[in-house]
């Protein structure tokens, strides 16, 4: 073992340790706040737990919010390896969303054989996810627009595309019986619907589950072991460079904006075909710049980027019991969350070290 | 009719004209700023709290404006000093805010009551009002709107006639040279981001005790990235962010008058219009653009 991975290793742990206080303090804020509110801490933190992990459903639903912050956390480590930041996630998750809706209801995709009725959508959700993502990389190669304001732009676009979508008929909006009939789209049919790992509906734990672990594993594997990983990082650490040693810059930026987008346009649709079913105005919900902060705190860590969404994904849906259980407003969760970003993000340089890769 | 809309169009505008002229100048400094929504909800939020304890929305706004000198550091200290990721911590710092002032105001108001707030009344200026037919629908605005106005012109001429203008454009276009020159990037690029946090919150204090006189959770719902969209359309000029702002809000007023009218449009792509413009602009399709070219990029020697 060299020097320089000593201290790496050294590094590495102290990162984490930082991780754990950074949540340690948040998690003692949040019990703080809590009895200032005047809500009895145990009722509280039973509220959280029986939310959070408390039940088959409860653990299943939980996991199944991580493994969207996971995936557009992993697209954010991909982008950022050559020194791209994605803001796009949540209009990603729209995209794929409206993408996978729009293909489960055509009318024949249901009746499809072999899996290929909940495939087909989902892979069709990846690549308007794709091309979402991609084009933030097109005006990037081409007018050399800054990656942070496209993305975010499309994002707002994106989100607003998919609730004009659920608001006319004409696109997904379920026929109008009513003039209650909300403005979200049908039920998607249900062999279109992500098959069940237990095939029990009291933990509806999907496909998605190994699907996402795969993925991690290949973003680990092209990052550190294949050349295309080599190339991002030329290209993140030196353009110049990069493009006197041969590599094309241009594809190279295009493509992983493409494959973090497909990789946002898959939550969508994992989102919508193995959880909620039909598609609602505001489906995103924040999710897309909780995974960016999930993908940041990792710090080019594909472990780091599993870890950031368990813990997200656990203390939302525990936060959202507490407050219809305890009465605890779920903003408390916000508070937590917004002190676990900033001191991370703030301590970010220290932990990468002098000369740290960003 | 047409008066009105006019009216309402500038009365929307207004907190994106405070927050974006704020940004513009955190911008051109070389911060991307992407805590404005959060900087206009703590100013909304302190500024009704203050006005409710006091009994006076001028000592309302004060503190609104007093109360978001806190997030400003915050976020100044994060991206400037520790130079983390500006995208991320304005992310963070917006999290934060929603939650700290939701929780904050249930805690204090109760429930989801909307609660009166003593607020701002309309002014009639004396001329403007007077004249026939529109004057009195479009210039009666609360006086706020004309601070706004105010504030936009003299950060147009300090920013272009001042040598503080052009250290603060200097500070996001070739900071090595600020470095050089004597002045220090850190202290110019804090001033900025403290001028945009006041700025926000002013636009904030806009919305809770001069437009509807009360607070409601989360009521920025987007202004702050609306004003940032401004500056981008606005090609990091003061007047065209200005124009970007009132056509913003134009888009805004539409909403609510083409139903009126019997104009059948979908909601959505009015308000996504401001977002697609801002693309757009960005993607070189309406004139060149030119960033700072050191935004996003902390300093250090």
């Amino acid at each position: 073992m060299t020097c320089a991975s000593i201290t790496l290793a050294r590094r590495e742990r102290q990162a984490v340790l930082l991780s754990v206080a950074a949540v340690a303090v948040a998690l003692l804020l949040g019990a703080l706040l809590v009895a200032a509110i005047g809500v009895p801490l145990p009722d509280a933190i039973a509220a959280f737990a029986d939310g959070a992990w408390g039940s088959p459903y409860a653990i299943a639903a939980s996991i199944n919010r991580s493994l969207v912050f996971a995936l557009i956390g992993l697209g954010f480590v991909l982008a950022n390896r050559a020194n791209l930041t994605n803001v796009g996630g949540e209009g990603q998750i729209a995209i794929g969303g409206v993408a996978a809706t729009a293909v489960c209801l055509i009318g024949g995709v249901a009746r499809l054989p072999f899996g290929l009725a909940f495939i087909i959508p989902t892979l069709a959700a990846c690549l308007a996810g794709g091309l979402w993502g991609g084009l933030v990389g097109w005006l990037k190669v081409r007018v050399g627009t800054n990656e942070v304001i496209s993305s975010l732009m499309l994002s707002f676009i994106a989100v607003w595309l998919l609730y004009g979508s659920v608001q006319s008929e004409a696109l997904l909006r379920q026929p109008m019986t009513t003039s209650s009939t909300l403005p979200e789209s049908l039920e998607i049919p249900d062999p279109t619907k992500l098959p069940l790992l237990t095939g029990d509906a009291g933990m509806p734990l999907h496909v998605g589950l190994p699907l996402a672990l795969l993925l991690a594993a290949a973003v680990a594997l092209v990052l550190h072991r294949t050349v295309f990983g080599l190339r991002l990082r030329a290209v993140g650490l030196n353009p110049l460079a990069a493009r006197r040693a041969g590599i094309a810059i241009a594809p190279s930026i295009v493509g992983v904006f493409f494959a973090a987008g497909a990789l946002g346009g898959l939550a969508g649709a994992m989102m919508l075909q193995g959880e909620q079913y039909s598609l609602k105005a505001g489906f995103s919900s924040g999710y897309g710049f909780d995974g960016l902060v999930v993908g940041l705190l990792a710090r080019g860590s594909v472990t780091g980027v599993l870890a950031g969404a368990l813990l997200f994904g656990f203390m939302r849906s525990g936060g959202i019991n507490m407050e219809m259980v305890a009465a605890v407003p779920s903003a408390l969760v916000l508070v937590m969350q917004g002190v676990i970003i900033v001191t991370l993000a703030g301590a970010a340089r220290w932990m990468d070290g002098p000369g740290g890769a960003r | 009719m047409l008066a009105v809309f006019a009216g309402s169009s500038l009365r929307l505008a207004v907190p994106l004209v405070l927050g974006a002229t704020g940004e513009l100048v955190s911008e051109r400094a070389g911060v991307l700023n992407m805590s404005v929504e959060g900087m206009m909800l703590t100013g909304a939020f302190a500024g009704a709290v203050g006005s409710v304890a006091s009994g006076s929305p001028m000592l309302g706004l004060l503190i609104g404006v007093v109360a978001v000198l806190p997030v400003a550091l915050l976020q100044a200290f994060l991206s400037i000093t520790l130079r983390a990721n500006q995208v991320v911590t304005g992310i963070g710092i917006n999290i934060l805010v929603l939650g700290a002032t939701t929780l904050a105001y249930r805690e204090i108001f109760g429930g989801r009551s909307r609660t009166e707030v003593p607020g701002f009344d309309p002014w009639h200026p004396p001329g403007l009002a007077d004249i026939p037919l529109f004057g009195d629908a479009v210039f009666t605005q609360v006086w706020l709107v004309y601070l706004a106005l105010a504030l936009v012109l003299i950060v147009a001429v300090v920013l272009r006639h001042t040598a503080l203008g052009l250290a603060l454009h200097a500070a996001g276009a070739e900071p090595k040279a600020v470095d050089q020159s004597g002045l220090s990037v850190t202290a110019v690029r804090y001033g900025a981001v403290l001028f945009a946090g006041m700025m926000s919150a002013i636009g904030g204090c806009f919305l809770s005790i001069g437009d509807i006189h009360t607070f409601t959770e989360g009521m920025t719902s987007g202004a702050g990235y609306l004003a940032i969209a401004a500056v981008i359309f606005g090609n990091w000029r003061v007047g065209r962010a200005l124009l970007a702002c009132l056509l913003f809000g134009t888009a805004t007023a539409l909403q609510f008058q083409l139903p009126a009218l019997g104009i059948e449009l979908p909601n959505a792509l009015l308000i996504m219009l401001p977002y697609l413009m801002a693309l757009l602009a960005v993607s070189g399709l309406v004139g060149r653009q030119t960033a700072p070219a050191h935004l996003n990029r902390p300093w250090s020697r």
